[in-house]
């Protein structure tokens, strides 16, 4: 009887709505917007942060790519295309001619930069790349090479003068301290 | 003739100075919804335009009134051009009647003129509640002319949600008539004076707490605000009825719907709360300063509603038709006609002295 009676009156009072409109009250009384105004302000990212794909270099400059087509077969999206040739005058060595990432269709799952035995693709942290056209995400190696200057300018030596382990699984071995030269 | 020209030119200048002063009330609750409802939901609403994104109004107005203006293929061109005016023109007209500061006359030019209420017709109210229904038409015929599913939708709901809260509306306020003995908006407020007990929401023989309650319900349906507001509801019909309407067409329906709730909040201050009054007994400025308090209680009571409106948008999801449907005509009709009853008997009881 009384819980019926208690339910009339909530009822008429409108019970449920008070309770609603206070907590919306409470919430523009302690107005603590959660808003960041994305332009003039940024998020801190994470430092896993898995952003543009790049090409990286050597400290004297020279590529690292060797053009071995393991990123091209890790890719889920099919967005590399890499077109493989010897280094001239040095037969054992190969190259990658032409370097094409149709950012398009990249996922960013980084598999390519697991594929890589030599590391010579590195994720950077760009994500503004909202462009105009389409056609304009379609990187080549110069551009890739130049996302891989302006956000890696610290680099590793050349392979030959890394410790030989390292030189071979570049990624799993980097705890062993690289040879004194 | 010069009379008739002066009559004239003190017309024209007080209807340009409402006119003014409710359009410059749109344009700033424009920005206060957004606000508001930012504040409520964590967010900071318009940031960008001017500090603090005061200046958002002005753009908005700005970039509708550039707007490419749409005549979608297969409309009815007059009607559709017809429907915008239709429902801006009612919801402005009624501003007419409402009294927004003491009722007092000023000699000027050697003419008496009421500076506060641009004309006391007797039957304020009336004329009030028949023109906001002719807004429903703008809504019904801006709807059906634009030849699109979801504009005839919103306006066929539109339709029925007026025509059931109208009801309720007009039954809501025939208690405080009933009290007042009037109709004239001048007279129903003059009759509160003298303290927040004089205020019909709370008047002696019979407090119109009840009808008060059912007259803002409906005033936020009539004007089709959430949690009332399938006519326009974004996640069923795009847009309800001003789906196709784009530009200054579409301004104009943003007016209305703005105008139209200015209007009601006037009313309900001006009925329930006691219009210009203050809620102590007499004004604390002096006497030829007085009129100065009576406006600014006024607009500090419209203010409260309006602020209200945000509020219940900002709290509640709309409801389902049939709840609406059920609401209105089940609960909201037998209170407003049990107010009535009740009134009567009191005031036939304790007539007024």
């Amino acid at each position: 009887m009384r819980t019926k009676f208690t339910a009339w009156l909530k009822t008429i009072i409108f019970y449920e709505i008070l309770i609603g409109m206070k907590a919306t009250i409470k919430h523009l009384w302690h107005y603590r917007p959660i808003t960041l105004q994305y332009p003039h302000e940024k998020r801190t990212l994470p430092d896993s942060y898995r952003g543009m794909l790049s090409l990286l270099r050597y400290d004297d400059g020279t590529e690292k790519c060797v053009g071995c087509d393991l990123c091209e077969a890790a890719c889920p999206s099919r967005v590399i295309k890499v077109v493989s040739a010897e280094v001239p005058g040095e037969p054992t060595k190969r190259y990658a001619k032409e370097y094409y990432m149709d950012m398009t269709r990249c996922l960013f799952c980084g598999l390519c930069v697991d594929a890589c035995p030599v590391d010579a693709l590195g994720m950077t942290r760009e994500y503004e790349w909202a462009v105009y056209d389409k056609r304009l995400l379609r990187l080549n190696k110069q551009q890739l090479l130049a996302i891989g200057d302006r956000s890696y300018p610290v680099r590793e030596k050349r392979l030959e003068l890394q410790h030989p382990n390292v030189a071979f699984f570049n990624v799993a071995f980097q705890h062993v301290p690289p040879k004194q030269t | 003739m010069a009379e008739l020209g002066l009559k004239l030119a003190f017309s024209v200048a007080q209807i340009a100075v409402v006119m003014g002063i409710v359009m410059l009330t749109v344009m700033f609750l424009t920005l206060a919804e957004r606000k508001v409802l930012g504040w409520m939901q964590d967010r900071m609403g318009p940031m960008e335009v001017g500090p603090y994104g005061v200046l958002q109004p002005i753009a908005d107005g700005l970039k509708l009134f550039f707007k490419e203006d749409i005549v979608p293929a297969g409309a009815n061109k007059f009607l559709f051009s017809l429907a915008p005016i239709l429902a801006l023109v009612p919801a402005l007209i009624g501003f007419a009647v409402i009294p927004f500061g003491p009722n007092q006359t000023v000699e000027l030019f050697g003419r008496q003129f009421q500076p506060f209420v641009i004309s006391d017709i007797n039957i304020g109210i009336l004329y009030i509640l028949a023109f906001t229904s002719i807004g429903a038409y703008g809504i019904i015929l801006g709807g059906w002319a634009s030849n699109s599913k979801y504009s005839l939708l919103g306006g066929l709901r539109s339709a029925a949600q007026v025509i059931s809260y109208e009801l309720n509306v007009g039954l809501a306020i025939v208690g405080v008539l009933l009290l007042a003995g009037s109709l004239s908006l001048v007279k129903i407020t003059e009759a509160q004076a003298g303290g927040f007990w004089h205020w019909y929401i709370f008047a002696f023989p019979f407090p119109q707490i009840f009808a008060f309650v059912v007259y803002v319900i409906s005033a936020v349906a009539e004007t089709n605000r959430v949690p009332f507001d399938l006519p326009e509801a974004e996640s069923e019909l795009v847009a309800g009825f001003f789906t196709e309407y784009s530009g200054m067409r579409f301004a104009f329906f943003f007016l209305a719907e703005y105008a139209n709730m200015i209007l009601v909040s006037c009313i309900a201050a001006a009925l329930f709360l006691g219009g210009w009054n203050a809620p102590y007994p007499g004004t604390l400025l002096p006497e030829n300063l007085a009129w100065v308090e009576g406006i600014v209680w006024f607009a500090a009571k419209v203010y409260f509603f309006l602020f209200l409106f945000f509020w219940l948008r900002a709290t509640l999801p709309r409801l389902r038709y049939d709840q609406l449907m059920r609401f209105g005509w089940k609960v909201m009709l037998p209170i407003a006609l049990g107010n009535i009853l009740v009134t009567a008997i009191a005031a036939y009881l304790f007539p007024k002295g």
